[in-house]
């Protein structure tokens, strides 16, 4: 062989060396991006929707990619159950009690599964764990909450006018709230409900603002509900009402605290009841307040009705409703009514305890 | 005038061909040739272009198979070979081509070397040089070596096709128009040639030719082709002693006075 | 020296054999059709040659690499070129469709699945074609045509085995080696264009490459590359050891080379992607 010959054979040998080379390259850095190379262990969750969520898509930690999903199965009631593999040198930051929710990578992109921190107390999870789903806010949930709360409300308001109209006409009870320890019992099984209620209030309300805050970002969910501006409009201003009605109650809750405290205190509590007219005042318009606020939220909510994006979700509960009315024709549904209504009844509650 | 090779062994047939026909797609080129090489002969084809006469020497090599009749090469069916037996038999057969074929792109050496690489082994890398270096010398183009094809001139382009066969030690030479395209000169070298390896390596030939000079200067036998069979056969004198006008037209379209 | 020969002049009666110069010949479909299925059997013969040669001695090792060194190292600054102002071109025309959704970031990863998955490959095979397919299919046209083919065959070696085989072999082996070149010089391309436009660093720009693509892709591109090398080595190969007599039959093995090989290079792609996308789904 001539040295011709031989430098050919060599660049030619060179030049297959670099392409494999590169080809090698490639394989190995993609290898080690996707992680299909390294330690991992790996960790379940059950959802109850996993929304789009493929096998191959990434599991992110504090903003960090640490490893992917690598099956999804169909898991006993309807649930999905997502193994994911996760690296080896994070196992020790995500703690046992970490959560994992399905979350999106970009605008357009794909799903992903994020897991939240965990606690300290917690030891660090290992191989085969499972980890608690947090499973996406759903609309349909929200807003039946909001519903129930809105009706209970309703309830409380109305009691309350009933009872601060016997207040504010002090003179010809008196004796009755002097005497009556029923009223006074009533009266605090009522604050307390009253709590109960402002407190889910305010959690529903806590659950909107983040939904609609959602709806707000670029890249949220329901794509479709972001581009409809009346209805997160709607739902901007009935959260802000709600918000206002629990202060309301809350405020409300915290008179009639000290209402009660004097009705139980024999001493002087009586006498500062009868004298305080300031006070059942104050009272009653809280108690228009929250009426007005509520009445708006009614409204709020007839709106959404009437949107075609949720007018599933309502006739889904219209249809559950009728069929319930069927199966207990007695018992009047208590239903979110027009202020009318509400006024009607209190005045017929008043007469009757006259 | 060439004179009649003394070493012609008529008892010994190394080419015989009865009956053969060829014909591509619906022109029949060849209808029923019989044909005989001896040993040590030269025998010259001559023909007019398009006759068919490389067809015959295509088809003594193994290139053509033919359409009908038998073609007996060195005691071989030709066309009954299997490709290892007529790579065999191919070993004793050289192919000059009208235009050389010499591989353009390799030097002559290497052009030499091709088929002596492929098929003696055995040969060390200064064997062949010894080998390439006779051959050249036989041909007269020793400073020829390492100069690449397109760089030579059409008659040594002919030598060096020539050497490039002999240097397989062939029994049979087959010459496809040795003078086409050379200047009378260079004709008259490569005709001299082809006597010289006639006698030195004692090979029976084919000579496929139109040139007359040609034909009268290297045939011991020269056999007619017309219309796809051979008219007349014999010495060349005895071939144009006719009153056929085609031979006639032939003779005299080659010799103009 | 009459009779010397032992022959008598021969006078042979062949006036009347003119007529039988032009035989009627019968076709079992019509003369056009035949000739069409006759190719094809051609076709399919010639490449179960190859498949049949390419296992067995003698190996001409030699000439492999000669042609390796004529269709890979010597195609590599066109190539290189080519695919590197490709790499630039494209990313820059992607750009504005991309702007219109404030999607710039996205570039790296639509020149990445563009450049690995199609037009790697692509355009190696189609300059391949251009210039491989050509000058194999012209070599052997002349090749053919001064009957240097013919002068290999009576010289008992193989033509088929050292001019076809180890062409297509080095075609298949070069065409994907030449493919990762051109993959890795227009991702270069597109990083520059990307790099002068959006200040992304060179790590950045290659792990967004590397996200929108899978073992998948580079597998598929690889076997595609192969299949182009064996398409683009096996039409120059045809065309020119088949190609017919005269300095118009170069001509004519040349360009019918390039045009096959392009055209067929065209018709695996579009077959090759929809394997790939049904591949894709598990």
């Amino acid at each position: 062989m001539s040295t011709s010959e031989n430098k050919r054979s060599i660049i030619v040998g060179v030049f297959v060396f670099l392409a494999i080379v590169i080809l090698l390259a490639g394989i190995f850095t993609l290898g080690g991006q996707q992680k299909r190379f390294m330690e991992s262990i790996a960790v379940r969750a059950v959802f109850d929707d996993v929304a789009g969520l493929r096998a191959g898509n990434n599991v992110w930690f504090s903003g960090v990619k640490i490893g992917t999903i690598k099956t999804i199965n169909l898991y006993g009631d309807s649930q999905v159950e997502v193994v994911m593999n996760i690296e080896q040198r994070v196992q020790e930051y995500i703690r046992k009690d970490a959560l994992a929710r399905i979350s999106s990578e970009s605008f357009i992109g794909n799903k992903n599964i994020v897991i939240d921190g965990g606690t300290q107390q917690a030891p660090p999870v290992s191989d085969g764990d499972v980890l608690k789903a947090v499973n996406p806010l759903n609309t349909d949930d929200l807003m039946e909450t909001l519903q129930k709360n809105n009706q209970n409300l309703v309830a409380i308001t109305g009691d309350f006018k009933e009872l601060s109209g016997k207040i504010v006409r002090g003179e010809g009870t008196v004796g009755a709230i002097m005497t009556d320890s029923t009223l006074a019992n009533d009266l605090r099984t009522m604050v307390a409900n009253l709590q109960q209620t402002s407190r889910s209030t305010v959690n529903a309300s806590k659950a909107l603002s983040q939904f609609t805050s959602k709806l707000n970002t670029p890249g949220g969910l329901a794509n479709e509900l972001m581009t409809d501006k009346e209805v997160f409009e709607q739902l901007k201003t009935s959260m802000a009402q709600l918000e206002e009605a629990t202060a309301s109650a809350n405020e409300i809750t915290e008179n009639l605290r000290t209402t009660t405290n004097r009705l139980n205190n024999n001493n002087n509590a009586v006498g500062v009841l009868l004298n305080d007219q300031e006070f059942a005042k104050q009272l009653q318009s809280t108690m228009q307040n929250l009426e007005t606020s509520t009445q708006k939220f009614d409204q709020n909510m007839q709106a959404l009705q009437n949107n075609f994006l949720l007018r599933g979700f309502f006739r889904k509960q219209a249809k559950e409703e009728a069929k319930r009315l069927e199966q207990q024709p007695v018992q009047p549904v208590q239903q979110v009514q027009p202020q009318d209504t509400i006024r009607q009844q209190r005045q017929d509650t008043l007469q009757q305890k006259q | 005038m060439k004179e009649i090779n003394p070493k012609i062994d008529r008892t010994k047939k190394v080419i015989e061909i009865t009956g053969l026909k060829k014909a591509f797609d619906d022109f029949e080129v060849l209808k029923g040739v019989d044909l005989e090489l001896y040993k040590g002969e030269n025998l010259v084809v001559l023909g007019r272009s398009g006759t068919g006469k490389s067809v015959l020497i295509k088809i003594i090599s193994g290139l053509l198979k033919p359409d009908e009749g038998r073609v007996n090469v060195l005691g071989e069916e030709v066309d009954r070979l299997s490709p290892k037996e007529l790579d065999a038999l191919r070993l004793k057969i050289g192919f000059s081509f009208q235009n050389s074929a010499l591989y353009d792109s390799m030097t002559v050496k290497e052009n030499l070397e091709f088929p002596l690489i492929r098929h003696s082994k055995e040969l060390t890398e200064k064997d062949r040089d010894r080998i390439i270096r006779f051959v050249l010398e036989a041909v007269g183009l020793s400073q020829a070596m390492n100069q690449m094809p397109s760089e030579l001139s059409g008659g040594q382009r002919k030598r060096i096709g020539i050497a490039r066969t002999l240097i397989l030690k062939p029994e049979i030479m087959l010459y496809d128009e040795p003078t086409a395209g050379l200047d009378p000169i260079t004709s008259i070298e490569i005709n001299k040639l082809i006597n010289e390896v006639q006698r030195r390596f004692n090979t029976s030939s084919i000579i496929i030719t139109h040139d007359l000079t040609c034909a009268k200067a290297v045939g011991d036998r020269v056999v007619m082709l017309l219309d796809g069979q051979f008219q007349r056969q014999g010495t060349f004198e005895e071939v144009f002693d006719t009153d056929d006008e085609r031979v006639k037209a032939f003779h005299n379209y080659n010799f103009i006075e | 020296m009459k009779g010397l020969t032992g022959f008598q002049p021969v006078e042979m009666d062949s006036s009347n054999k003119n007529t039988e110069n032009t035989r009627s010949r019968r076709y079992v479909i019509s003369k056009r059709l035949d000739r069409i299925f006759l190719e094809l059997g051609h076709v399919f013969a010639f490449i179960a040659r190859f498949f049949k040669e390419v296992w067995f001695p003698p190996y001409e090792i030699k000439e492999v690499i000669n042609q390796c060194y004529e269709i890979g190292v010597r195609s590599l600054p066109l190539i290189s070129l080519t695919g590197f102002i490709i790499g630039i071109v494209f990313t820059n025309q992607s750009r504005p469709s991309l702007a219109d959704f404030g999607a710039t970031a996205l570039l790296p990863a639509l020149i990445s699945v563009a450049i690995v998955r199609a037009m790697g490959p692509l355009v190696t095979a189609l300059i391949a074609a251009g210039r491989v397919a050509s000058g194999i299919g012209a070599e052997l046209g002349s090749m053919r045509v001064t009957e240097q083919i013919d002068a290999m065959e009576v010289s008992a070696t193989n033509p088929f085995k050292f001019l076809v085989v180890s062409r297509v072999l080095a075609s298949t082996l070069m065409i994907p080696a030449l493919t990762m070149y051109t993959t890795l010089v227009s991702l270069l391309g597109g990083y520059l264009n990307v790099h002068q436009n959006e200040q992304t660093t060179l790590i950045t720009f290659f792990y967004q490459v590397f996200e929108a693509i899978t073992f998948l892709d580079i597998a598929a591109s690889s076997v595609k590359s192969v299949i182009f090398g064996f398409t683009i080595g096996m039409v120059g190969c045809y065309k020119g050891y088949n190609s017919s007599k005269g300095t118009e039959g170069v001509g004519k093995a040349a360009n019918s080379s390039v045009v096959t090989a392009m055209f067929l290079i065209f018709i695996e792609e579009l077959l090759i992607m929809q394997v790939i996308n049904a591949l894709r789904v598990f």
